[in-house]
């Protein structure tokens, strides 16, 4: 396990070198910089941009040098001092930034997480006992309708409705009352009435696939001869079927785990977007469209980091849960 | 002959005194309740003491207010900063009165101009103070002059509005309230530069606060602040992250920062979800009765990443004001029928430019034959006439707007008929005729050769900005195009690729809006000549030559016909000289029709609380007017009790 796990974080190290060297790339690849927004952003102010000052700050912000050496200052800042480098939007250091949206990230990942496995778990199992039942047809029916529906579609249409119909202020994870409070019991309450618009409409999103993956895969469990000997021995259907076969059909959802990581920070970004959540999502956006590159390049490293970290998790998790898979 | 020069002098300099008589002998001033309990426990002093000797009496709009509130407003998440500036960030040394006809001191307690307008003679109040409570003083001014202004590595090129014949101002110390700004050339415009957003750069530096950060000041102490900052790697990064000359981020970052605004920075600018100010205790503004400004106590800004969500909160009555990202066509119905349940009202803002979409041809082009087809005005005028105007109104504008040229507003006393008319009516038959005058062959597909025997193709940039459906427009001015044998090729891109494309010159043709609908168009006339850089590029090399005449291109005789004749607007003295001369120079602009206007807008609209009261109806509001900020002080609440 230990060399398994070594040998991981080992190819990790040139994966994520050439990551953070693509990531770089792209970013540049946009005509114009940082400035050129700036500039627009002058204009529309009245102000017309001199040339000399312009010059002077691509000077300062080192965007008149190569793309290499650019590369190598933002890579050697993050290697020897953790220092990602400046948001030339913000005018802050980007470590300073990520983290805090970070953790909204992540703990709207996990309950979206929890929302969609607790609805969509339950139903793959139903499905699959009661294939081709009336319980099975509807529960696909409606899995699919909130696949089809997108969810920012999702995400406005519910707004909308909480907003005209209850009255409720929506938009971002607190009302404004309890944005800069400490937190407290009611803050935390607040917090609920807020959050679960976010995790409903993005984890609808998933159940469909979800629920498919669970009844199919429990479908094929069910038929094998070792569920027949069981119930020929004569244990009970719900322990036969919670013993074995629901442990096996999970093993795909589990794998799929390791992604739930990188996704808390790249994807839903439309959702959080039109909802105005504090996560890295809408972060990202703007930081690609502004060019606000080493702030960009962070976020789409960290991405990358994320994504070697899940799969390690889920591979070990995989381990735990299925006793017939071995890491060797 | 003596007599009358000094009348004149006295009339100028009158003409921008302020009548104070409120001022004369012991007014009773008045604060805002939440200060009287840092009054009684001496953390403020009183009311009276935080004043001016002669405090900036405001013209109410309806009545004397009440005290008390919270304005909630909001901005989009990034990348709007602007949007605080021009709510509550526009003291200047003199202002633009609301309706932006005259000018008036602000800051300023007196201002005299000299004679051959190079000279301005700024006297501040007696007694202004900082956010802080110190002083501001002309020392203040000086610095930013001596030591922000006139240091090459915190402003590598000088801002247009301070300079005059391509000399910076000079400003001068006459003594603690009084300063010179003197230019080497006539310079009559200034006043007005001074008067819009882009004037605020001598009083945003507080030399008391600043000077810790500056090289000059501080030379040993730098290095230790630096180490603390790690957004900073030299004093200018440094000084520049405490204070910015244009508003960017970084001012709005600053919470430290000693304002003169009326309401003081609580919550900065940064990875929030809002933005909070709270009142300036040492605001110098009181309104008639002697009552401090401004009236509501604190204002909020939320943070919300998509107007469609703005829209949502404000017809749900979480906002008491917006405007910006959501007064356009496309929520135009949802705010309308919102009003009853989001307790607000739509009230006029009057900002309008001189086009909301005009085809900008590059007249400098690189290529030969086109820049010969640009450049003939019977071409442009063809082209013009192909258009139907009407038809592009009522299908994407909602049959907001009316069919214009680049032109002044008819509500402005510099409306020229003939410029915002000349050659809209859309007329195909004539436009075919003229072309082919000019191109007579064309293509087995029926359209126009260029010279060169090749089918004359202009490629149009097209980027989807400002909510004005530019690739919608340019789709039906493909097909008028089309039905007299020209070929339009919309190439769509988006504003930043468009922004390096003309910054070289790169740029067949694009589409874009024009400001100089209002009296703006005095300073900026960027759509009327080849002036300088900032968003309309139709001549950049003649622009180049404008401000340097040994750079970009000399060009023809009518279009330094047309230069020599705005230097002439810049010059002027009185207002009515300068008005006559500007009336010429747009006749001339007008003959060279150097770009073709399509739709010319209706008065925009803003969202604002029942209960709100002293907010002009019909402000004007432009890029360099930064309104609404100038009246927000007297702005209140009339819970109607």
């Amino acid at each position: 396990m230990l060399t398994f796990l070594a040998k991981r974080l080992l190819y990790a190290v040139p994966t994520l070198f050439a990551v953070s060297i693509i990531a770089f790339i792209i970013i540049q690849l946009p005509p114009g910089d940082y400035l050129t927004t700036l500039m627009a952003d002058w204009a529309s102010q009245g102000g017309a941009v001199e040339a000399g000052t312009v010059a002077a700050m691509r000077e300062r912000y080192g965007l008149d040098q190569p793309i290499y050496i650019q590369y190598y200052k933002w890579i050697w800042g993050i290697l020897t001092r953790g220092d990602f480098g400046m948001s030339f939007e913000y005018g802050k250091p980007v470590s300073d930034l990520i983290w805090s949206r970070l953790g909204f990230s992540f703990l709207l990942a996990f309950l979206t997480l929890i929302f969609s496995w607790v609805i969509a778990v339950p139903i793959g199992i139903l499905s699959a006992v009661r294939q081709y039942s009336i319980a099975d047809y509807a529960a696909t029916f409606i899995a699919f309708v909130f696949l089809a529906l997108p969810n920012f579609v999702l995400a406005l249409a519910l707004m909308y409705a909480m907003s005209s119909w209850f009255g409720q202020s929506v938009g971002g994870l607190f009302s404004p009352a309890y944005i800069d409070a400490p937190w407290s019991c009611a803050k935390l309450w607040d917090f609920a009435k807020h959050v679960w618009l976010p995790v409903f409409a993005i984890g609808t999103g998933s159940l469909a696939a979800l629920v498919r993956i669970m009844r199919a895969n429990l479908l094929d469990e069910l038929r094998k001869p070792y569920v027949t000997t069981a119930r020929a021995k004569g244990v009970s259907e719900f322990q036969l079927l919670m013993r074995y076969p629901v442990r096996i059909a999970l093993n795909p959802l589990i794998s799929a785990l390791g992604w739930i990581l990188p996704a808390a920070v790249s994807t839903e970004i439309l959702v959080s977007v039109v909802m105005s959540l504090p996560t890295t999502g809408p972060l990202l956006l703007r930081s690609l469209l502004a060019q606000d590159m080493y702030l960009a390049g962070s976020l789409i490293l960290l991405i990358s980091v994320l994504t070697i970290i899940g799969t390690l998790v889920s591979d070990i998790l995989l381990a735990i849960a299925d006793p017939r898979i071995r890491l060797q | 002959m003596i007599l009358s020069k000094a009348l004149k002098r006295a009339a100028l300099s009158t003409a921008l005194a302020l009548a104070f008589a409120s001022a004369a002998g012991a007014v009773d001033y008045h604060q805002a309740p939440m200060l009287d309990e840092k009054v009684a426990d001496g953390t403020l002093p009183p009311v009276a003491e935080r004043l001016p000797e002669n405090p900036y009496v405001e013209t109410m709009v309806d009545s004397i207010g009440d005290y008390g509130g919270t304005l909630r407003t909001t901005i989009l998440a990034n990348g709007d900063h602007y949007n605080l500036t021009r709510t509550v960030a526009n003291e200047l040394l003199v202002r633009w009165d609301p309706a932006w006809e005259k000018i008036e001191p602000s800051l300023a307690e007196e201002v005299t101009v000299s004679e051959d307008a190079t000279t301005y003679t700024i006297k501040l109040r007696k007694g202004l103070k900082w956010s802080d409570g110190e002083p501001f003083t002309v020392d203040d001014i000086m610095f930013w002059y001596e030591d922000v202004f006139m240091n090459e590595s915190l402003t590598p090129s000088k801002s247009s509005s301070f300079v005059a014949g391509g000399e910076p101002v000079k400003v001068t110390k006459i003594d603690d309230d009084t300063v010179e700004f003197k230019f080497a050339v006539p310079y009559g415009l200034f006043l007005q530069q001074l008067a819009y957003g882009q004037g605020h750069q001598p009083v945003i530096f507080p030399k008391h606060y600043l000077k810790q950060f500056h090289e000059k000041y501080n030379a040993e102490g730098i290095p230790a602040l630096l180490d603390e900052n790690p957004a900073a790697n030299d004093w200018v990064s440094l000084f520049n992250s405490k204070v910015s000359l244009t508003f960017q981020p970084a001012y709005w970052q600053n919470v430290d920062l000693p304002t003169m605004n009326p309401w003081i920075l609580t919550v900065p600018y940064a990875d929030g979800e809002r933005v909070a100010v709270t009142r300036n205790p040492y605001y110098w503004k009181v309104d008639p009765d002697g009552n401090q400004l401004p009236y509501i106590d604190n204002v909020t800004w939320a943070k919300v990443d998509d107007p469609q969500l703005m829209v949502l909160k404000m017809t749900s009555g979480e906002f008491d004001f917006a405007f910006r990202h959501i007064n356009n066509a496309t929520f135009r119905s949802v705010l309308y029928d919102g009003q009853e349940s989001g307790n607000y009202h739509f009230i006029d803002v009057q900002d309008l430019p001189a086009n909301d979409a005009v085809l900008l041809l590059n007249l400098n082009t690189d290529d030969p034959v086109k820049h010969e087809i640009f450049n003939n005005k019977d071409f442009r005028i063809a082209l013009s006439h192909a258009i139907d105007r009407q038809d592009i109104i009522d299908l994407i504008y909602v049959g907001q707007g009316r069919p214009a040229q680049v032109a002044v507003q008819p509500s402005h006393e510099l409306y020229n008929e003939t410029q915002a008319t000349q050659y809209t009516e859309y007329d195909p038959d004539l436009a075919n005729e003229m072309l082919d005058q000019i191109m007579p062959e064309k293509d087995g597909e029926g359209f126009r050769l260029g010279p060169d025997g090749n089918r004359f193709t202009i490629n149009f940039m097209v980027s989807d900005v400002f909510g004005l459906s530019y690739p919608d427009v340019m789709q039906m001015v493909q097909e008028y195009a089309a039905d007299v044998g020209l070929d339009i090729q919309i190439r769509t891109t988006d504003r930043a690729r468009l922004n390096t494309m003309w910054s070289a010159n790169e740029q067949d043709a694009y589409i874009w809006n024009c400001v100089g609908g209002l009296s703006e168009v005095y300073t900026d006339v960027r759509c009327y000549m080849p002036f300088q850089h900032a968003d309309i590029f139709f001549a950049t090399k003649w622009s180049d030559w404008y401000s340097d005449h040994a750079k970009g291109e000399e060009p023809p005789e009518n279009v330094k016909e047309l230069m020599a004749a705005y230097d002439k607007v810049n010059e002027a003295v009185s207002d009515e000289d300068r008005k006559a001369r500007m009336e010429e120079f747009l006749e001339l602009s007008a003959n060279a029709f150097l770009n073709i206007g399509i739709v010319s807008p209706e008065p925009k609209y803003m969202m604002v609380s029942n209960d709100l009261k002293n907010v002009y109806d019909g402000i004007p509001i432009n890029g360099i007017l930064w309104h609404p900020a100038p009246t927000l002080s007297q702005w209140y609440f009339d819970d109607g009790e």
